[in-house]
Order: C-alpha cells, then structure tokens, then sequence
C-alpha cells in the first residue's frame, strides 16, 4: 500500500517493503528537479515565444540540439515515472474491486510505457531534418 | 491527519492537478511524435491545437503544474522538517503567494494571445 506518513522516520516505519520507500523518495526527488525543468519550459515556449507561432520548424531547431534532448528526455522520464507512480497512488484508493483496479492497471501502465517509447523515438530517433 | 479546511484543499488539488497534468502529458507526447510523420501532418495537429479553446486550457495547465509544483515542495518541507507539519497551513499560503508571482507572466502573455487573436488559421 502506498505510504501515507508525512515525516521520512515515519514512512520507514510503514513501507509495506523497500520497494514502496523508495517509490516515496523518488516522488521527493523527482519532484524538486520536475519543478524547474518545466518552469523553464513553460517560460521558454509560453512567456518567451509566442505560443501560436509553434509548429514543426521550431520543434525540428528546438530538437537539432543535444542539450534540448536531454533535457526534454528528462521530463519524459521523470515526468511519467512520478506521473504514473501518482496515478497508482490513486487507483490505489479510488478502485476498490480488485480486478479492476489491476486491468486498470495493466491498461494504464502499457500506456505510459508505450508513451515513453514514441517520446524517446521522436526525441532521438527522428532525424527532423535542419539545415 | 489535517481534519479538514486548507490542508484537505491542498490534498484535492495536488490530486487533481496531478492527474490533469499526465493527462495533458500524454496528449503533448502524442502531439509532438506526430513529427514523425512529417511536417503535414505535425503542422495540421499543431494548428489544432492552436485554438483559442486549447488556449484557454493551457492557462489552467500551466496554473496546475505550478500549483502542483510548489505544493510538492511544501510536502518536502513537511516530510523532512522538524517544524513543516506545524506550519502547513502558512506554509499553504506561502504556496499561492509563489503561485501568483509565476503565473502573472504566463496570464499576461497567453491570456492577452487569446484576447489579441492572431492565433491558427
């Protein structure tokens, strides 16, 4: 069961296994780094550029950069691990019948996993073609 | 654990901004892939999404991440501690002060987008 303490002693004590304290540290963590990573993504495509003004050109110059797939690849990552550990927590406490909450499981996490390939692919994979 | 009032408010809206947020996650990915397929198909989705209506929900999203981001640190503060837990509640407020000081840019520069028109074809 997903831990409910508010203090880090605390959640020691409760986690079920290790597995489940560390899922609490790594929301911990990843949310901090989360935090700016899509501050100042937001800023940089929303504040600095005129939104409408986005489409494949200013992907493809974003994405001819290293530094924007790492970056990019970090929230990928970090942000569908937290995302779906986040949604576990709450199926976890909204899907009370338990074969449902595992096909709603099943379903949700082929999902993510299935997002997390096409985001890399596109990220990595994709010769977007600059010149 | 908060017996209701702000601290029960911050629960509900770190879960439902959280789960808005993958949400929107899932569609961005998608959205973005679709330069794989070309600069046709990538631009025709783009556009789409260029709508004043998908606008209007980039405000809420980008109001959800930073809630959702600085009420995540207000849980740090009172996970790791010892005074947090005491002070969740002005720790709460301090949350929307943060809130208000980032999302002044975006509200000016999307909000006056949508108003200023200009946006898609």
């Amino acid at each position: 069961m997903a831990i409910k303490s508010k203090r880090y002693e605390e959640a020691r004590l409760e986690a079920s296994t290790n597995l489940e304290l560390y899922w609490w540290v790594f929301m911990r963590i990843s949310g901090v780094v989360l935090v700016f990573l899509l501050i100042g993504h937001m800023w940089m495509n929303a504040v600095m550029t005129d939104l409408n003004s986005i489409n494949y050109d200013y992907v493809a110059k974003r994405l001819s950069q290293t530094t924007w797939k790492i970056y990019d690849l970090l929230i990928l990552a970090l942000g569908l691990l937290h995302g779906a550990n986040g949604l576990r927590y709450v199926l976890d406490d909204w899907i009370r019948n338990p074969a449902r909450r595992f096909w709603t499981k099943v379903v949700l996490y082929s999902l993510i996993a299935f997002l997390f390939f096409l985001g890399s692919l596109s990220l990595f994979n994709h010769d977007f073609g600059v010149n | 654990m908060y017996r209701g009032r702000e601290g029960q408010w911050a629960f509900y809206l770190h879960r439902i901004s959280g789960l808005g947020i993958l949400v929107f996650l899932m569609l961005h990915v998608a959205n973005i892939a679709s330069a794989m397929w070309g600069p046709e198909v990538s631009n025709a989705l783009m556009g789409f999404y260029h709508q004043p209506v998908f606008q209007v929900g980039l405000l809420l999203l980008v109001a959800g991440v930073l809630y959702h981001g600085f009420n995540g640190l207000r849980i740090i503060l009172m996970d790791f501690t010892a005074w947090g837990v005491r002070y969740q509640r002005q720790l709460w407020y301090g949350v929307w002060v943060l809130f208000v000081i980032f999302y002044l840019p975006f509200l000016v520069k999307i909000g006056g987008g949508i108003l200023g028109g200009g946006h898609g074809d």
